[in-house]
């Protein structure tokens, strides 16, 4: 009897074994669900990349470390996923043990064995044929909890899809998308504690920008933090007239997390009207900021604004970067914060006091910070935008940095840019009053070829003018330590490893990987598609794996 | 322009619209959301912004996005002349539109980031621009011109119709495309304004060597250009010291040449039209 009940006790246990053993092979894998203490610890799951900016911290480090300065030479494409789209590819996939979540444009998810890239199932979203996205019908990601992805649409609506089956579980309208000059989500989400955190886009587009958070488990709407103060609010009247009605400042990057200090922080985009002031005299908060929030309830603790009545669309939607660093023989908790008007920020994260800030690229408007006044920068004049086209700003309308990841390395105690050295022609524009009936509908109307394969720049500034590079910033000192130049300002972002590597990609498709500690280029990959996109790294079948989308693929890197 | 003339040129504007349309079928997604999402709208068969506050307003956003290239008064420079109202796209007026919406593919004429009514304000402004007849006349003799171009070697570089070489732009149609004051420029002071696909580049390899050539492309792996005999060359960064764009033209700055064959040069290119 005792000899029946070990083998059925030892079926049992096969049969567990059975049932938990994953596509990757590997037997210590947890599988799903996603629970938030697993979020909260991502860092511990190296063979995962559980969130969009791989850790509530933003730092896209990867401690894998099987892929060092010393056999990266030997990198190979291991599997490619086939897009098949037309549209930029900026997505960050998700990998759960051996799964990988990716979404493609413009709102399809996949589930790929991420050993092979064979499909597992697809979901798709049919957007209605008019959307208002400023920049392409693109997504950017997905965040995950339970058994339970999340994906926000082009449309303004937040989804919930079944991670075992692709099945739709809920589906809430964030807002009318057709409203002012129109909305569109396309960030990825962000998990904290039992709440999603969405944001949207519009900011060239005259909407009113909020961040939400909605129950994961119904869709039903927690709370919405208004961008833009309300009638009675504090800062409200940093708003000249009506302006605050359709200032813009919206959420369309993703935020960071402290668990620490229970607090949220999400970046904010321009004011609107983007180039021409007449109409919006002001500081124009809570614009081009960082919101510090209190997840729980979406109450504001602080802000800090980088730049005041901005007119350069030089949006705050960097993916915030939460570090601990030296800093005048202190240890301090900050936010490193590489800035589309083309300053290295720190501030405080406890208090949203300002630290210092220096420029990581060539810049025009600035002549230092008003320490008195937590870090208000000094303007100096004729950068402003002029009906002729001012030609002479630097950073140009793309910023130094953009919505493109930056990565930290625990190991090196460096950030990682992928910066963009470019001026622009800043023009000011007539005034519209913004509405989805005659908007602007960009250039691909009437059937024009998609601008994923247009590169063109604008015809007046010669090839190399501008150009972009990696760089390496000391965040106790705000130096940069190493730069690594290349052709063509980026659309990439950047990802660190523990094999003390830093990959990314360019816009002519040159995939790479740089030594973490001196720059120096270690291996090249011609894709000849542009790169939108930042890589990721995961294990499958217990060896370590790098994707990086390039073109309509998403690449996968391995070693033999 | 005679009757033959516009018929051709609207057979010839069809024929790139049709080419157009079959290119974006072609390359039209298998994702069914979104090929509904390019679908294009309909596109009025006339202009439905005629009224004169309509061109006056077409006439400030010409000077804002399109005077640069077009210049102040549709008399052409870097892009076409305007003022003659033939248009290699078609001059109908949602010829016009999908021309000034979208820009043309490969050219550096970029999509109008505007409005649709915008645009439909430019199309009446541009269509005014056609109606005055050629600003610009030259002055010199079309025929003695062609002479000149032969003795002064420009074939060497340029092709007009199925002759010459490609190390310059195709001259075919440049009366065409290129106001009058823009082709002397050209010829007297080259480098002043080159075609994004023909700026030259010096490469100069680590063996000391450089090589002369027009940028095709580049990336961070490698540089292709076309080198002074017209063969395309590949170089692998590795070996390169260093890429210079200090002669931004490889074309020869015809400054000392007198002003009779100047003008008789500028009168044979102004008449170079294309099939006409």
């Amino acid at each position: 009897v005792r000899a029946r009940r070990i083998r059925a006790w030892g079926s049992l246990a096969l049969l567990i074994v059975a049932a938990t053993w994953r596509l990757t092979g590997q037997s210590q894998t947890q599988g799903l669900p996603v629970t938030y203490e697993r979020l909260l610890a991502a860092d511990k799951e190296p063979g995962n990349w559980l969130m969009y900016n791989s850790t509530y911290a933003g730092w896209r480090f990867s401690r894998l470390n099987q892929i060092t300065t010393q056999n990266v030479k030997n990198l190979g494409v291991k599997w490619l996923f086939q897009g098949r789209h037309i549209e930029k590819f900026e997505t960050t996939p998700l990998v759960v043990d051996g799964i990988m979540y990716l979404t493609r444009p413009e709102n399809a998810i996949y589930a790929l064995d991420a050993l092979t890239g064979r499909q597992l199932w697809m979901y798709e979203y049919h957007n209605p044929e008019r959307t208002f996205n400023c920049c392409g019908r693109v997504n950017r990601g997905l965040a995950i909890l339970g058994n339970t992805l999340f994906m926000n649409t082009l449309d303004m609506h937040v989804i919930a899809i079944d991670a075992k089956s692709g099945r739709e579980v809920w589906k809430t309208e964030m807002y009318d998308h057709t409203q002012a000059g129109g909305y569109a989500a396309p960030g990825a989400p962000l998990i904290v504690k039992d709440k999603l955190i969405v944001g949207m886009a519009g900011g060239e587009r005259g909407v009113s920008g909020f961040l939400d958070a909605y129950d994961p488990k119904t869709g039903k709407l927690l709370w919405r933090f208004h961008t833009i103060p309300q009638p009675g609010e504090p800062n409200f009247g940093t708003w000249a007239g009506d302006s605050w009605k359709t200032g813009g400042a919206s959420t369309w990057n993703a935020g960071a997390y402290d668990p620490d200090t229970n607090t949220l922080f999400w970046g904010t985009s321009n004011p609107w009207p983007g180039y021409n002031d007449d109409a919006r005299a002001g500081d124009n908060l809570y614009s081009c900021s960082v919101l510090a929030l209190n997840p729980d309830t979406g109450t504001l603790k602080w802000w800090y604004q980088f730049t005041p009545h901005d007119l350069h669309d030089w949006d705050a939607t960097q993916n915030p970067v939460l570090i601990d660093t030296e800093f005048l023989g202190q240890t301090r908790k900050v936010l490193a914060w590489p800035q589309r008007n083309g300053f290295f920020y720190l501030i405080d994260r406890t208090t949203g006091k300002f630290m210092a800030a220096k420029a990581f690229v060539k810049q025009t408007w600035n002549n230092g910070f008003d320490y008195e006044n937590n870090g208000r920068p000094e303007v100096i004049p004729g950068n402003d935008p002029t009906p002729e086209g001012n030609r002479n700003v630097w950073p140009g309308v793309d910023g130094g940095a953009n919505w493109m990841a930056h990565s930290y390395s625990p190991l090196t105690k460096l950030m990682y840019v992928f910066a963009r050295e470019e001026r622009r022609v800043y023009t000011k524009n007539e005034i519209r009053h913004p509405t989805t009936e005659n908007a602007p509908t960009g250039p691909t109307l009437a059937g024009a070829p998609p601008q994923i394969f247009n590169l063109a720049r604008p015809p007046q500034f010669a090839p190399e003018e501008s150009w972009g590079k990696a760089i390496a910033i000391d965040p106790a000192t705000q130096n940069i330590k190493w730069e690594f130049r290349v052709v063509t300002a980026p659309w990439g972002g950047m990802m660190s490893t523990a094999g003390n590597l830093v990959f990314g990609g360019t816009l002519e498709g040159v995939i790479f990987a740089l030594n973490a500690t001196n720059g120096e280029r270690l291996w090249t990959f011609a894709s000849n598609g542009p790169v939108y996109g930042t890589a990721m790294s995961y294990l499958a079948g217990g060896k370590q794996f790098v994707s990086i989308p390039a073109g309509d693929l998403l690449i996968t890197f391995g070693l033999d | 322009m005679s009757r033959l003339l516009r018929i051709c040129s609207g057979v010839m504007a069809c024929c790139c619209l049709v080419l157009f349309a079959v290119t974006a079928r072609a390359q039209a997604p298998q994702n069914p959301a979104l090929a509904g999402g390019q679908a294009a709208s309909p596109i009025p068969a006339t202009n439905p912004f005629t009224s004169e506050a309509d061109i006056q307003q077409g006439s400030a956003l010409f000077q804002t996005n399109c005077s640069y290239c077009h210049g102040s008064f549709g008399e052409g420079g870097r892009g076409a002349d305007l003022t003659a109202g033939v248009y290699k796209r078609g001059g109908r007026d949602p010829e016009l539109y999908v021309t000034i919406r979208n820009g043309i593919p490969g050219t550096e004429m970029s999509p109008m980031r505007i409005t649709d009514d915008e645009v439909w304000k430019v199309v009446g402004f541009v269509k005014r621009l056609g109606s005055q007849g050629n600003l610009e006349k030259a002055t010199g003799d079309a025929g003695a011109g062609r002479a000149v171009y032969q003795r002064s070697g420009c074939a060497t570089c340029h092709q007009v119709g199925d002759e010459g070489g490609h190390l310059g732009p195709e001259l075919t149609e440049v009366g065409r495309r290129r106001g009058l004051k823009f082709l002397t420029e050209s010829v007297v002071k080259p480098e002043a304004e080159v075609p994004i696909n023909y700026r030259a580049v010096q490469v100069v390899l680590k063996s000391g060597q450089t090589v002369t050539g027009i940028r095709v492309n580049r990336d961070d792996l490698s540089i292709q250009l076309r080198d002074t005999r017209d063969n395309f060359r590949s170089i692998l960064m590795d070996g390169v010291q260093e890429v210079r764009y200090d002669k931004p033209s490889m074309m020869p700055a015809y400054a000392s040449m007198n002003q009779k064959d100047l003008n008789d040069l500028i009168a044979y290119l102004n008449s170079l039209k294309g099939a006409q």
